[in-house]
């Protein structure tokens, strides 16, 4: 323990938070700027605090003396830098001094989770427990005192008026933990080819009880908590491992059929899922348009308005669509940064997904390859499924663009992610040499 | 607004972008790098090798030089370092690890156990340069490169 805490110089890491620092400061001043109100040196207080949150975490990883990956941090940086600063652009003052609160509060748990005992094996350890908890907090919004039920979802606790939590969030990596560990136990069994019987490609019962299980429970939320968004990110990371586990697509396909089927079932018996369904098909439409469509079709206006270069940063009419700061910021940046501004974002996170998953390639054993995997595929399915909304790609559901929308929970879990990342490159790093 | 604010202003919004543009390039750079180096160093020659001896139809190749890491991992699973497909092989099977100056084997709890020279190996076993180490049907020999 005590040579782990030699300090290491993580020059990258250090060379890449400049930037953001700078992208951070020109973005606020680009939006500030273009209001109606003088630039005060209060203005700058957010960003300032904000830098000096990020240069903390990178001496603490330094002081740590962590070998992990040195890219991971400042991407995760910057997409909250682009947060922020749009935070300050589309959402009322107060929402903006709550999300620099949660940024502190997103640091806090990134520092306590790189502070998880050296190998992460408690976390593989106690797979039950994680399940449970995992469980329980996804079932907390359906209590009486502490659930909140919020835009149709009951998917919210929270106490007094502030602080509101989406435990559905957090139980995402709970989840992950999960699979990782009952994956790494079971895969043996799970990839084993059953006797092959003349025409038949669906392997027996057996093997079909925790796929079934996982439908399930994510059928529960959708049911119960009308939580879209979660039941696909849920389904979508489950299948993507089961795969990565097992190698056989077999398992990706029936789930995907049962998840479709469900699916289909839902848009019929219940009216949130069915509307959704609606608004995706035709929002131009009559009857949709300036009803339920509306939001939908203010942001495929906002993308199409953006042009190549954009209207420029502040300069753009966000206003147009409804409750722009939580599921339509990918539309508002695309409006005032254009298709040159769009494709830079995506492409941070492709390289962020990108060095998330050559973490798990490289990582030494199969429950950290897993652990590594999901993650970061849960990050690449979970900005598709809100871009891909936002652009009509797929029905829109309510999740958060990682790091970028406004929200707490949703911040402190990513960066949970992150921490959790570069634990694993640690952990390789001294296994491996190098 | 008066002109010469405009002008700035957009100055701005020009450098937010291009600040946007070199934070991903100098990303790009950084990922680029890591692969070149992770791509030189696979290119260099090995510590040691395992040549295969005995195999059977779907198993490696006879006389295919494994190279070894200084921690390898020996199984079933395409995870491994070096893949030993056979039946009677564990998905973790064994690892070959280099420590101290010495090649040790070591038997990762497999089902059916490894063999080295003939005897299932109990606790962690040195490796010498000759020496046979079987995993199921596939039978590899240790060459030490220097």
């Amino acid at each position: 323990m005590v040579a782990r805490m030699r300090p290491a110089f993580r020059g990258t890491e250090l060379g890449l938070i400049f930037w953001v620092a700078l992208l951070v400061g020109l973005g606020f001043l680009a939006v500030i700027g273009a209001g109606a109100s003088a630039l005060q040196a209060s203005s700058l207080i957010v960003p300032a605090t904000f830098v000096a949150v990020a240069v903390a975490l990178h001496l603490f990883l330094a002081v740590r003396g962590s070998r992990g990956d040195q890219l991971l941090l400042p991407l995760a940086l910057g997409l909250t830098a682009i947060g922020l600063v749009m935070v300050e652009r589309l959402a009322p003052p107060v929402l903006l001094l709550q999300q620099l609160t949660w940024t502190v509060v997103a640091a806090g748990a990134f520092v306590a989770a790189t502070l998880i005992p050296r190998d992460l094996t408690v976390l593989a350890r106690y797979k039950y427990s994680w399940a449970l908890a995992g469980i329980a907090l996804l079932a907390s919004p359906l209590l009486p005192v502490i659930g909140r039920e919020l835009n149709g979802a009951r998917i919210w606790i929270g106490l007094g008026d502030l602080l509101n939590f989406q435990p559905a969030e957090a139980v995402k990596i709970l989840l992950v933990i999960f699979f990782a560990s009952y994956l790494e136990e079971n895969r043996e069994l799970l990839a084993s080819a059953p006797a092959r019987r003349l025409g038949s490609v669906v392997p027996p019962l057996a093997y079909l009880v925790p796929i079934v299980l996982m439908w399930v429970l994510a059928m529960g939320v959708m049911v119960l908590q009308k939580d879209l968004g979660a039941t696909l990110i849920f389904f979508g990371i489950f299948l993507a491992m089961i795969y990565l586990a097992t190698g056989r697509a077999t398992y990706a396909l029936t789930g995907v059929v049962l998840l479709l089927a469900g699916g289909s079932l839902a848009a019929r018996v219940f009216a949130h899922v069915g509307a959704r369904i609606d608004v995706w098909l035709a929002p131009f439409s009559d009857e949709l348009r300036f009803g339920a469509g509306y939001q939908l079709v203010q942001g495929l206006f906002a993308l199409g308005n953006g042009g190549l270069l954009g209207a420029g940063l502040g300069n753009g009419m966000p206003d147009r669509i409804p409750v722009v700061w939580s599921d339509f910021v990918f539309a508002a940046f695309t409006e005032e940064v254009g298709f040159i501004g769009a494709i830079g974002l995506l492409a941070l996170y492709l390289v962020l997904v990108f060095r998330g998953m050559s973490i798990a390639l490289r990582a030494p054993t199969p429950f950290l390859q897993l652990l590594a995997a999901g993650l970061s595929f849960g990050l690449a399915f979970q900005t598709l499924v809100i871009v891909g909304g936002n652009a009509k790609l797929i029905p829109l559901t309510g999740v958060t663009l990682p790091f970028l929308s406004y929200g707490g929970s949703s911040l402190v879990t990513n960066f949970v992610i992150i921490a959790l990342l570069i634990r694993v490159s640690d952990i390789t790093v001294r296994v491996r040499g190098g | 607004m008066d002109v010469p604010y405009q002008i700035a202003l957009w100055g701005v919004r020009l450098a937010f972008l291009v600040v946007l543009y070199v934070f991903l390039i100098r990303a790009f750079g950084s990922l680029w790098r890591a692969l070149r180096t992770e791509a030189e160093l696979a290119a260099r020659p090995a510590l040691a090798y395992l040549v295969v001896q005995r195999t059977h139809a779907q198993g490696p190749r006879a006389g295919e030089r494994l190279p070894l890491r200084t921690i390898s991992s020996l199984g079933r699973d395409a995870g491994n370092d070096v893949v030993v497909n056979d039946e009677a092989a564990s998905a973790r099977h064994a690892t070959v690890t280099l420590s101290d100056g010495a090649w040790w084997l070591e038997d990762q709890g497999s089902t059916n156990g490894t063999l080295l020279n003939g005897q299932r190996i109990v606790r962690r076993e040195r490796l010498r340069d000759g020496d046979i180490v079987e995993i199921g049907r596939v039978g590899l020999r240790f060459e030490a490169a220097a």
